[in-house]
């Protein structure tokens, strides 16, 4: 990494200054940021081939301006992230051959070419012009061509960019029922556009800037201004141009470089690959980072609550979806909570189980060789391990998977009498209700699981209880920029509960939420609760009256 | 400034509430009514009474030094040096009283709970926690305090509702036998629990909201009122009289709980929540002792005195009295007078009285 220490040794204001456009390279960066295009055409195609040495990839394509031999021109572009058809039809075939027979034979001369080629020739939407070579080599890398024109030292930047990618499918992460199934995908420019056509509004600001001095990878911050309080954006911004990285290649290298507890389990840094999330947290006043590459969008702040909230929530009916975030709640509380319960009243506390179902367990376990606490800890690393090989394993062998999971492991090992059938019972559910939640929210629980596991077998509920005070301490001393993270319950902020333990129907949810959305609080007119319309009300009245007078 | 945090109203009154009555919870029914018999509940609301007047107090100097902490405004009442020599008193009598709480808590879980673990290691644990907490602020501790405090009382009214098939009011019967002096030396003990409100002085300058202190003090006396109040009714409607010989008498309430055989003998999971409380309330004076000790000896930061006053609590906690016998005698007969007529009441009157006379002086200049 010869690059960074000689960053280091240079601290002029051109370092000092976030997003300078270098290459990376350092001892070419002062060189190429001076150098500009030259008039003439071998020179400035000498220079390209010299930079683009060894790459195979990119092609240098040289042809004749409306066939006159004077004018030379020349296509430069990175063969597979450029539209091929696009270039041979609106560039290549549109400036040798249609250009003659749609002007004036005479008028054009090498020294008014550039206009020709700009204004009649190029059919091709975003043009550019520069007389930068590094901006002209930095424009090839990422996909566009650029067209150099003898005699001109300037260079068009086509914007041709067309690359295999995949197309937009269902969410895998975070599947609904009822709502829109896309997803975004790895192209940043189809990412935003997705947001886009959701908020069809000049308000939402979407700035770009480029991290890693290698990659070159583009970001974009994405935030809907007069929603969006401006401090957060200028944190965000401020926090993203302090990334000093060789590369950056998944919105995970991002969110563990601006987090701001960066040793905590608990993500502070929300991430999605849904557009109507990302669009409903920029709607609350929060900021989304894009980055290419990846379908996983950031939006920060992030709180807690966001663990049990999926977008689902917001489309089904308000007393539904407030009975299956009650249901998340348990569900969290017992994949953290269930095995250490289970140790500790086991182990300490028998007295709580009525006895039917004390003598039966008790029966269970009486040929199970090991304590309660080491047969729960095998069973839960058992399926650790087998989850983890879940989502590793090659499709094919799947079934393979399920089969030693479900015979082996669940059947055989009571059968064998090395575990109790309770404790099989009590894993099985805490595996499950970890999934209820959102994957990543889930992550920190299942961690902490074990060390509540030991106090639970050292100490009994009191253990527990100490640990799960230490835990919900640390998570009330955590921020997302600067919110806190426990926030609207830990510090209780009345308004929000609304979208929180439960969900309010939609006219009741008036106010966005305090922390995010107080620069612009009103979301939706009040008063919009759905009543029977007063003539139809006034008619029902009058039949009743009608018929009971009958 | 030592603290840079802020707490609001509610999680202002909620601390107070965890600060006066998570201990109260263990032993003081039993006290009550060992003095007033089935008229322990009458101690319960003089006592409520008579604690107002010492709320006053601590709410009425705060007010007169804002912004400034109990250490602080003995300077500017006594003088330099006998202000620091008070402010010394205060802290080794904070010291003193939370060393008494952990013993209580400790020695609570080992008697009933953890038979056979030594109590330096429950109370070491505890402490550890607390000195986490501390470490995090005040603002962490009163927000966490405000995320437990429905759970302390949620059990608490819990046990109160699914006690009831086991409950008789006849018990209670006959009304005003004991007699006014019974009653009042009934409520002695549960006064000087109501005192610990003192304790409230050295927080006051971190309300978002100073003026609302008075508020605060009113509403902590409210719910504090209502919960010895109902623990003494339904401390005597299940037990009776009898009630006096106990040592946990709400501990034993909630060992008769039994709802439909499906939930039976709740006492560990009540426990839990108990425990909770006691945490938060000896984390609570301990963070008072930390800050009181930083701003005597004007420190900049509080953070350096957090393990020491730790393991001095450690030490002492487990060396506060021989046995848990002995502890609650002295919480019964002796506590009471010790702490109403110097810390908790005596040095707050004559802190008040010579407050008010210099700034008359001050005035009429």
């Amino acid at each position: 990494m010869a690059f960074f220490s000689r960053r280091r040794k240079k601290t002029g204001p051109a370092d000092a200054k976030p997003n300078t456009r270098d290459s990376g390279q350092g001892s070419k960066k002062q060189i190429a940021q001076s150098l500009l295009l030259s008039p003439d055409l071998d020179e400035n195609l000498r220079f390209l081939k010299q930079s683009f040495a060894d790459c195979s990839d990119v092609v240098f394509r040289e042809f004749l301006f409306a066939q006159r031999e004077q004018i030379k021109l020349a296509l430069v572009y990175v063969d597979g992230l450029t539209n091929k058809s696009q270039l041979s039809d609106q560039v290549m075939r549109a400036l040798s051959l249609e250009i003659p027979a749609a002007t004036d034979n005479t008028v054009i001369t090498k020294a008014n070419a550039l206009h020709y080629v700009k204004m009649r020739g190029l059919c091709i939407h975003q043009v550019k012009e520069t007389e930068n070579l590094q901006e002209a080599v930095e424009a090839i890398l990422s996909g566009d061509s650029i067209l150099l024109v003898d005699g001109h030292a300037t260079a068009v930047i086509n914007g041709s960019r067309g690359w295999e990618a995949r197309s937009i499918e269902e969410s895998q992460t975070q599947g609904v029922v009822r709502g829109p199934r896309e997803s975004f995908v790895e192209t940043l420019r189809t990412n935003t556009s997705l947001v886009r056509r959701k908020i069809k509004n000049k308000d939402l600001k979407i700035e770009s800037l480029t991290l890693g001095e290698v990659t070159r990878t583009d970001i974009a911050v994405a935030y809907i201004k007069g929603i969006v309080n401006e401090d957060l954006v200028t944190e965000v911004k401020q926090r993203l141009t302090r990334i000093k990285i060789d590369g950056i290649l998944e919105s995970g290298y991002i969110e563990e470089l601006i987090r701001d507890n960066p040793l905590s389990m608990f993500p502070t840094v929300g991430h999605t690959d849904r557009p109507d999330r990302v669009a409903a947290n920029l709607l609350e006043g929060r900021v989304a980072i894009f980055v290419d590459g990846t379908p996983m969008v950031l939006t920060v702040p992030h709180f807690f609550v966001e663990a049990i909230q999926t977008p689902e929530d917001y489309y089904e009916q308000a007393l539904f979806t407030s009975f299956v975030r009650l249901l998340r709640i348990g569900s969290l509380l017992i994949a953290l909570t269930l095995p250490s319960l289970y140790v500790a009243i086991i182990s300490f506390h028998q007295e709580m189980l009525p006895t039917p179902l004390l003598l039966s367990i008790a029966a269970q376990r009486e040929a199970v060789p090991f304590p309660v606490f080491v047969e729960a800890l095998l069973m839960e690393i058992a399926f650790e391990i087998i989850r983890e090989a879940g989502i590793r394993l090659p499709r094919q062998v799947g079934q393979a998977i399920s089969i030693v999971a479900a015979l082996i492991v669940g059947q055989a090992a009571v059968q064998a009498g090395l575990v109790a059938g309770a404790t099989i019972i009590v894993v099985a559910l805490t595996a499950m209700a970890s999934f209820v939640v959102y994957y990543s929210g889930s992550l920190a629980f299942r961690l902490l699981r074990f060390p509540l596991m030991f106090l639970a077998a050292s100490f009994g509920l009191f253990g527990l209880i100490a640990g799960l005070i230490v835990i919900v301490v640390h998570m009330t001393s955590l921020r997302s920029f600067g919110v806190p993270y426990l926030a609207p319950i830990g510090p209780l902020v009345p308004g929000d509960l609304k979208d929180s333990i439960v969900r309010a129907p939609w006219w009741a949810m008036i106010k966005r939420p305090h922390l995010v959305g107080q620069n612009n609080p009103v979301r939706e007119a009040s008063g919009m609760r759905p009543k029977p319309p007063q003539t139809t009300a006034q008619k029902g009245g009058d039949a009743d009256a009608g018929r009971r007078q009958n | 400034m030592l603290e840079g945090g802020k707490i609001d109203t509610w999680q202002a009154v909620f601390l107070n509430v965890i600060m006066v009555s998570a201990t109260a919870l263990l032993g003081a029914p039993a006290i009550m009514v060992a003095q007033a018999g089935q008229d322990g509940w009458l101690s319960a609301l003089l006592a409520t009474m008579l604690g107002l007047p010492i709320a006053w107090i601590t709410v009425k100097l705060s007010s007169l030094y804002p912004g400034q902490t109990l250490i602080q405004y003995l300077d500017d009442i006594l003088g330099r040096w006998p202000g620091k020599a008070l402010g010394l008193l205060y802290l080794l009598y904070f010291t003193h009283i939370t060393s008494i709480m952990v013993r209580e808590y400790g020695s609570f879980l080992v008697d009933v709970f953890l038979i056979g673990t030594p109590i330096t290691v429950v109370n070491a644990m505890g402490l550890i926690i607390s000195a986490y907490i501390i470490k995090l602020g005040l603002e962490v501790l009163a927000r966490s305090n405000q995320l437990f405090f429905p759970w302390v009382i949620g059990s608490l009214v819990l046990t109160f509702l699914l006690v009831i098939p086991e409950m008789d009011l006849a018990r209670v019967q006959p009304v005003l036998e004991a007699g006014g002096l019974q009653i009042f030396k009934g409520s002695l003990a549960p006064l000087a629990w109501y005192g610990e409100i003192i304790a409230f002085a050295m927080v006051i300058p971190f309300l978002a909201k100073p003026g609302e202190a008075g508020k605060i003090v009113i509403l902590t006396f409210i719910i504090l009122g209502l919960i010895f109040f109902l623990l003494v009714v339904v401390g005597l409607a299940v037990f009776g009289p009898g009630l006096a010989n106990m040592n946990y008498p709400i501990l034993n309430v909630t060992r008769v709980i039994s709802l439909s055989r499906v939930i039976e003998r709740p006492e560990p999971l009540i426990m839990t929540v108990w425990v909770t409380g006691g945490l938060f309330k000896v984390t609570f004076f301990y963070y008072i002792i930390v800050l009181g000790s930083a701003q005597l000896l004007q420190l900049k930061s509080y953070r350096p005195l957090v393990l020491p006053v730790g393991a001095i609590l450690a030490a002492l906690s487990l060396n506060v009295s021989a046995s848990t016998l002995q502890m609650f005698s002295f919480l019964a007969h002796y506590w009471p007078f010790y702490a109403l007529f110097t810390f908790e009441f005596g040095f707050p009157v004559a802190l008040l009285g010579i407050a008010l006379i210099k700034n008359r002086g001050n005035k009429s200049k």
